[in-house]
C-alpha cells in the first residue's frame, strides 16, 4: 500500500478528479445492489400470486432509471479515474524528459539510453495503472465487497453469508499468486522479445555486413534458436494465464452450490423466500469481481511500486554541472588559459590530462594533433564544462569558467563534435539547431562556408529534405560539414572542430580551413585533427601524447624540430612523396 | 483476403485445432448445461417442495463433477490454441526474418531499418495476439453464444425469440465505436510513437542539445506532444466509457426489463416458473460476458489486421537480392576480374556509372578514385553483387559474375568498409564471426597479419575481451583493425578496402599500410581512398568523374599526363609541404 502514500502528492493535486470518481464508483456498486433486489421482490409476489400490472410497471420503471443512472457514473468515474492517471503519466514524463536534459555525461555513462527509454515507457506506463486501474480495485475489490457482503449478511442471511463465503478468500489468494508467478514468466516472456528485438538491429543495421561476409544462414539460424526461447517463455507464461478461468470457475461453482444447497434448506425451513434465495445468487456472482479485484491489487501495487521505486531513483540521481550561485552573464573573449595539473574521469583511475599550461590568446587557430587517446578530446571537454575539473582551472578573459554562467559559457563555443548528430527533421532546421530564429539567407551562408551548399541542391527538396530515419541518409562527409555548418552559423566566440574534418575529401578540407581562416579572423578557433593538414595554418600546435602536451608551436617550428610533430609530417609526406623531386 | 491468408497458417495445425475444438465444444455445453440444471432443480425439487437429502446430495455431486471437468477441459483447450498460435507466429517471423536477408540492398536503401525491424517484431507480436486472443476468442465467444441460445430455447422458445433483439442492437453499439474510436486510437498512437521517438533522439542528441542550449526548447517540443497525446488519451476514455462496457452493461439491463416483464405477465395470467427465469437471467448474463469480449477485441482485431498487411506486404517484396544464375560449382581461385560497359543506374532513374569497362589481372592492385558520387563505391558495389548492372557485364575469372554463387562470392571477396560494425561479443567472435570453418588459429594468424594481434593481446582479456555496443572501449584504428582481422580471417581472392583507412590516426595507419602491404599479396585488391597516398603503388588506378572512367594508368603516368590525377595530387602534396 505503499505507493498510494508515494503517489499522495499526485491524489492530492487532482483531489478533485479522484474525489468525484470515487463517488461515482461507489454509486455504481450501491445502484447495482438494487437489481436482484428487485427480481427478488418480483419473484416473492410471483409465488404469492400478488404479482400486479402496477407493481410490475413500477418496479421495472425503477430498474430503467438506476441503468440510466449507473451509465452516466459509469462514464464519469471512468473519465475521471482514469483521466487522472493519464495526467499523471503525462506528468512523469515531463519531469522524466527534463530532468534528463539537464544531466552531464557521468550521468549517461552511468544509464544506458535502452534502458532509460524503457523507464520512460514501462515504467512510467505501470505507474499511470497503479494510479487509475489500481485505485478502481481498491474502491471496487475493498468498498464493493463489503457493500454486497454487508447486504448479503442485513437483508437475506447471515449464516447462509458465512458458508457462501467459506471458498472466496481462496479465489483471492489464487488470484494474487497466479498473479505473481504470471509477472515473472511474462517478464521473461519480454526479456525474450526485447532479446530478439536486439537481435533483429543489430541483423538488419549490419546488413552490409552481413551480405558482405555470406552471414545471412548463420543469422538465421541463430534467429530461430530466438524463436523457440520466444515460444517457450510465451508458453510458460500462457500455462499460468490459461488457469484464472477455470479456477474462478471451479471455486465460484462451489461457493453457488453451497448457496443452493444450504439456500433451499433455509427456504424448506422457511428462514428466507425464494426471491431471497434468487437474489443471494446474483449477489454471489456479483462478489466474483471485487474477490478478482483484491488479488489483482497486491500485483499492482507491487509492480506500481517497483516501476515507481525506479522512476525516483533515477530523478533523484542527479549528476548536473553545478553552477555557482551568482553566475557570471557577460559573454567571454576567445581568451582562454587552461591549467590541469592533472585529470581523471569519474570513476577511473587512468591519468586522462596532466601538466597541462596553456595560453590561447583571442583571434588565434589552435590545433591540437597527437594519436587518439591522448587527451585532445578530453581537453575539450573541459573546456565545454561536459566534466568538472577536479584540480586546477580554466580561465575564460581571466575568469574561472566554473563562474560563468552555463548558458553564456556555452553561447562562447561552437562545437562540431566527433561523431556526428542530426536530429530527424528538415537540414535548414538541423543547420539552425542552435539559432531556430536563424533566416533562410543566414542558414544558407552557413552551408556555404560549411561546403555543403551545393550538395544540399542536390537533393529533390533542398534545405526542406528531412534526414535520419525517415528521410534521406546522408553520407558522412555531408554530415559533417552540415554538423559544422550548425555550428559556425552561430558566429561563436570559440569554434571547436573535433576531428570534424576526417569524412570529407582533401579538397573541400582546403576549402572549409580557408573559410574558417577568412571568416574567422577576430575568434578563436580550436581544431582536432589526424591529418597535419588541417592545423599547420594554426598560430599554436600541441602536441598531446599520454596526456600531456609534449611540444608546441607553429607548423615552421615542429617541422624542423625532431619529435613527434616532425615524424608524422614525413610519414604523411612520404606517403604522399614530393612533387618537387619529380616535376 | 488477408484474413484468409492467415487462416491458411493455421492449416498445417488443423489435427491440434480439432481436438482443442472439440475439447472447447464439450466444456462449453457443460458450462451451459449447469444453469439449466440449477433451473431444473429450483421448478422440479425446490419449489415443490420435494426435497430429498440423498437426489440432492447426488444432484450436488453430478454438478460439481461437470464443473471441474468442464474447468479440465477449458484449460486444456486453451493450452492448445496457445501452442498453436506460437508455432504459427514462429514460423511467421522467421519468414520475415530470412524474406529480410534476401532482400536487395536497394531494398534497405529505401526503407529506414526502424519499419524493417517494426515489421518482424512488433506487427509479428500483434498478429500474434490475434490468433491468442482474437481468434481462439473469438471463436470461443462464438460457441458460447450458440449454446446459449440453445439453452434460451430449451428454457423457453417465446422468451428466446425476443431475447433475439439483443444482437442487433449489439452490433449497432459495436459499429458506432469503431467508427468513433478507429480515427482517435490511431492518431493516439501516432502521438505516442512520435513521443518516444522524440525522447529516443534526445537522448541519442544530448551532448549537442546541451552544447548548444537548447533543452528549454526541445522540452517545449516534448511538452507539446506530450499534452497532445494526454488530449487524445481522454478523448479515447471518454469514447470508451460512452460505447463500451457502460453501454453494454445498459444494454443488459434493458434486457433485463424485458425478461422481467415478459415473466410477470406469465406470472400474473398462468402459473410461475421461476426456475425457468432464474436460468434465463443467468444464461443472458453469460451471453453478456463474451460479446463484450468481442467488443474489446475490435480494435486489437483492427490493429493486428493492419500489422498482417504490412508483414504480408514485406513477405511478397519482390526486390530481391540478385541470385545465382544456374547451379555451376565455379570458384574464385587467381581473382580475375573485369568489367564490361557496366552502367548502373538507382530506381530513381540516377545514372551512376556510365560504360565502365577495366580489367584487373589477378594479384593486381587497383586504385579507385574520384569526389564524393562519382561512382567508386558503386563499382565494389557490383563486384560484390548487392546490385545487378542496369547494363553491360561483370566477368570473374572470365565468367558472369552471375553464375557464382552468393557463399563463393561471400568467402572469397573480402570488404573492408569506412565505418565497420563490430557485434557486441569477445574479439575473436568478431573475427571469426563464429564461422565453423574457421578456427582459433586462423583468428589467431588474421590479426598477426594485420598486426592487430599486439593490440589485442593488450586488453584485459585479450581475445576473449568483450566489445560492448558500438565498440566504444576501442579506438577507431583499433575497430578498424579487427574489421581487417575479420576479412583476413577468410583468406579472400579478392580483397575490396572502401575508404577502409579514413577514420584513422596517422600511427593506426602506418601499421595499416605495412598490414596492407602483406594482405595484397597473391590478392586482387581494390582500394579506394579519397587520399591519394594510399594508391600510389597500386598497379592500374582509375579516376572516375560522374560515373566514368577519365582517366586510368599508374601513379607515374598520370602524373605526367597532367589531368586531374595530377591536379588532385599536386594538391594534396600541397598541403603537407607548403
Amino acid at each position: 500500500m505503499k505507493i498510494f502514500l508515494d503517489l499522495w502528492w499526485f491524489f492530492r493535486l487532482e483531489k478533485k478528479r479522484y474525489i468525484i470518481g470515487i463517488v461515482m464508483l461507489i454509486t455504481v456498486t450501491l445502484l447495482e445492489l438494487f437489481v436482484p433486489y428487485v427480481i427478488r421482490i418480483i419473484v416473492d409476489h410471483g409465488t404469492a400470486k400478488t404479482l400486479t400490472a402496477g407493481i410490475l410497471l413500477k418496479w421495472t420503471l425503477l430498474v430503467f432509471i438506476s441503468g440510466i443512472l449507473v451509465y452516466g457514473c459509469r462514464y464519469v468515474w471512468r473519465v475521471q479515474l482514469f483521466g487522472a492517471a493519464h495526467r499523471l503519466g503525462q506528468l512523469l514524463r515531463d519531469r522524466f524528459y527534463q530532468h534528463l536534459t539537464k544531466q552531464s555525461p557521468t550521468f549517461y555513462q552511468r544509464h544506458r539510453i535502452g534502458k532509460l527509454m524503457a523507464h520512460g515507457t514501462n515504467d512510467i506506463q505501470a505507474v499511470t495503472y497503479t494510479a487509475g486501474d489500481g485505485v478502481m480495485v481498491i474502491v471496487d475489490g475493498l468498498i464493493g465487497g463489503i457493500m454486497i457482503i454487508s447486504t448479503m449478511v442485513f437483508f437475506i442471511d447471515w449464516k447462509l453469508t458465512l458458508l457462501a463465503m467459506l471458498p472466496m478468500p481462496i479465489m483471492a489468494w489464487t488470484a494474487s499468486y497466479y498473479g505473481k508467478l504470471l509477472h515473472h514468466r511474462f517478464k521473461k516472456a519480454q526479456e525474450a522479445f526485447e532479446d530478439m528485438t536486439e537481435d533483429v538491429q543489430q541483423n538488419i543495421s549490419s546488413v552490409r555486413m552481413i551480405k558482405a561476409f555470406g552471414k545471412q544462414d548463420s543469422e538465421l539460424s541463430q534467429f530461430k534458436k530466438r524463436m523457440n526461447q520466444i515460444v517457450s517463455t510465451n508458453l510458460s507464461a500462457a500455462r499460468i494465464d490459461a488457469l484464472y478461468d477455470p479456477t474462478i470457475f471451479i471455486i465460484t461453482g462451489v461457493s453457488f452450490l453451497i448457496s443452493i444447497g444450504f439456500g433451499s434448506w433455509f427456504v424448506l425451513q422457511g428462514k428466507i423466500t425464494i426471491g431471497q434465495l434468487t437474489q443471494f445468487t446474483f449477489y454471489i456472482g456479483d462478489l466474483i469481481w471485487p474477490m478478482l479485484a483484491l488479488g489483482w491489487l497486491f500485483n499492482i501495487i507491487e509492480r506500481g511500486r517497483a516501476s515507481y521505486g525506479r522512476l525516483q531513483k533515477l530523478l533523484q540521481d542527479e549528476e548536473p554541472i553545478i553552477q555557482v550561485s551568482q553566475p557570471i552573464k557577460q559573454l567571454p573573449s576567445g581568451e582562454v588559459k587552461i591549467y590541469i595539473p592533472r585529470f581523471t574521469y569519474p570513476n577511473s583511475n587512468l591519468v586522462a590530462l596532466q601538466k597541462l599550461d596553456l595560453n590561447i590568446f583571442p583571434r588565434q587557430t589552435i590545433g591540437l594533433v597527437g594519436r587518439t587517446g591522448s587527451g585532445k578530446t578530453t581537453l575539450l571537454r573541459l573546456l565545454l564544462r561536459e566534466f568538472e575539473l577536479t584540480e586546477g582551472q580554466i580561465r575564460l578573459s581571466e575568469i574561472d569558467h566554473r563562474h560563468i554562467a552555463l548558458k553564456t559559457l556555452r553561447v562562447a563555443f561552437g562545437y562540431v563534435p566527433q561523431e556526428h548528430m542530426l536530429f530527424s527533421t528538415t537540414i535548414a532546421e538541423n543547420i539552425a539547431f542552435g539559432y531556430p530564429a536563424a533566416t533562410p539567407e543566414e542558414i544558407e551562408q552557413a552551408a556555404r562556408d560549411a561546403q555543403v551548399h551545393d550538395d544540399i541542391l542536390q537533393f529533390a527538396q533542398g534545405y526542406q529534405t528531412v534526414v535520419g530515419e525517415r528521410g534521406v541518409t546522408l553520407s558522412g562527409g555531408q554530415k559533417q560539414r552540415i554538423s559544422i555548418a550548425r555550428a559556425i552559423l552561430l558566429k561563436p566566440e570559440i569554434l571547436i572542430l573535433d576531428d570534424a574534418l576526417s569524412a570529407v575529401d582533401a579538397k573541400t578540407e582546403q576549402q572549409i580551413i580557408q573559410m574558417i581562416r577568412q571568416k574567422r579572423q577576430d575568434q578563436t578557433t580550436i581544431i582536432v585533427a589526424h591529418r597535419l593538414s588541417a592545423v599547420e595554418h594554426a598560430d599554436q600546435i600541441w602536441v598531446f601524447e599520454q596526456g600531456e602536451v609534449i611540444d608546441s608551436g607553429t607548423h615552421r617550428e615542429l617541422a624542423k624540430k625532431s619529435g613527434w610533430y616532425q615524424q608524422t609530417l614525413l610519414r604523411q609526406q612520404t606517403l604522399t612523396e614530393g612533387l618537387e623531386g619529380r616535376r | 483476403m488477408i484474413f484468409r491468408r492467415l487462416v491458411r497458417y493455421v492449416q498445417p495445425h488443423w489435427r491440434v485445432f480439432l481436438f482443442a475444438f472439440i475439447l472447447l465444444f464439450i466444456a462449453t455445453m457443460i458450462e451451459i448445461g449447469l444453469p439449466l440444471g440449477i433451473s431444473y432443480y429450483i421448478d422440479h425439487f425446490l419449489l415443490p417442495k420435494h426435497w430429498i437429502i440423498r437426489e440432492v446430495l447426488l444432484f450436488c455431486a453430478i454438478y460439481f463433477g461437470c464443473q471441474v471437468l468442464s474447468a479440465l477441459l477449458l484449460y486444456k483447450q486453451e493450452i492448445r490454441f496457445q501452442k498453436i498460435a506460437q508455432s504459427i507466429i514462429r514460423r511467421m517471423r522467421i519468414e520475415v526474418f530470412s524474406k529480410v536477408q534476401q532482400l536487395s540492398l536497394a531494398y534497405f536503401d529505401r526503407t529506414p531499418t526502424g519499419s524493417m525491424i517494426t515489421r518482424i517484431t512488433n506487427d509479428t507480436e500483434s498478429i500474434r495476439d490475434l490468433y491468442v486472443s482474437v481468434l481462439a476468442s473469438l471463436l470461443q465467444n462464438s460457441i458460447f453464444i450458440i449454446g446459449v441460445l440453445v439453452g434460451l430455447f430449451i428454457l423457453d422458445p417465446g422468451w428466446a425469440l425476443t431475447s433475439l433483439v439483443l444482437f442487433p442492437l449489439f452490433y449497432m453499439l459495436i459499429a458506432t465505436y469503431r467508427k468513433v474510436s478507429r480515427p482517435i486510437f490511431q492518431k493516439m498512437r501516432s502521438k505516442l510513437s512520435q513521443l518516444n521517438t522524440h525522447l529516443n533522439e534526445t537522448l541519442q542528441g544530448m551532448s549537442v542539445i546541451q552544447v548548444f542550449s537548447q533543452e528549454a526548447r526541445l522540452y517545449e517540443q516534448f511538452r507539446g506532444l506530450n499534452q497532445d497525446h494526454f488530449q487524445l488519451r481522454i478523448k479515447g476514455i471518454q469514447a470508451d466509457a460512452l460505447l463500451l462496457r457502460p453501454a453494454t452493461d445498459f444494454l443488459w439491463i434493458l434486457v433485463l426489463i424485458v425478461i422481467l416483464q415478459f415473466f410477470g405477465w406469465q406470472a400474473i395470467h398462468a402459473e410461475i416458473k421461476i426456475g425457468v427465469l432464474y436460468g434465463f437471467i443467468n444464461l443472458i448474463n453469460r451471453v453478456f460476458e463474451p460479446l463484450q469480449q468481442i467488443v474489446t477485441q475490435l480494435p486489437r482485431y483492427q490493429e493486428s489486421i493492419v500489422s498482417a498487411e504490412r508483414v504480408f506486404q514485406l513477405l511478397d517484396q519482390q526486390d530481391l537480392a540478385p541470385q545465382q544464375l544456374g547451379n555451376d560449382k565455379i570458384s574464385i581461385d587467381k581473382g580475375l576480374v573485369e568489367f564490361r560497359n557496366v552502367s548502373f543506374a538507382y530506381s530513381n532513374g540516377e545514372l551512376v556509372l556510365d560504360e565502365v569497362s577495366f580489367c584487373i589481372e589477378p594479384g593486381q592492385t587497383v586504385g579507385l578514385v574520384g569526389h564524393t558520387g562519382s561512382g567508386k563505391s558503386t563499382i565494389v558495389q557490383l563486384l560484390l553483387r548487392f546490385y545487378e548492372p542496369t547494363s553491360g557485364e561483370i566477368l570473374l575469372e572470365g565468367k558472369p559474375l552471375a553464375r557464382f554463387s552468393e557463399q563463393e562470392l561471400r568467402t572469397k571477396i573480402g570488404l573492408v568498409l569506412q565505418d565497420s560494425v563490430l557485434f557486441h561479443g569477445s574479439v575473436r567472435s568478431n573475427i571469426g564471426l563464429d564461422h565453423p570453418s574457421i578456427t582459433d588459429q586462423q583468428i589467431i594468424n588474421a590479426a598477426q597479419l594485420v598486426q592487430a594481434d599486439p593490440f589485442i593481446r593488450r586488453l584485459p582479456n585479450g581475445y576473449d575481451q568483450i566489445i560492448t555496443d558500438g565498440g566504444t572501449t576501442l579506438s577507431s584504428g583499433e575497430k578498424q583493425l579487427l574489421a581487417f582481422a575479420r576479412t583476413m580471417a577468410l583468406m579472400p581472392k579478392i580483397l575490396v578496402l572502401d575508404e577502409a583507412t579514413a577514420h584513422i590516426d596517422t600511427e593506426t595507419e602506418e601499421l595499416i599500410q605495412q598490414a596492407m602491404i602483406k594482405m595484397r599479396k597473391d590478392r586482387t585488391t581494390f582500394i579506394i581512398a579519397h587520399r591519394l597516398s594510399t594508391i600510389r603503388d597500386a598497379d592500374q588506378i582509375l579516376v572516375l568523374d560522374r560515373g566514368r572512367i577519365v582517366e586510368r594508368g599508374t601513379h607515374k603516368t598520370l602524373v605526367n599526363q597532367g589531368g586531374i590525377y595530377a591536379q588532385m595530387d599536386q594538391m594534396q602534396n600541397g598541403i603537407v609541404v607548403g
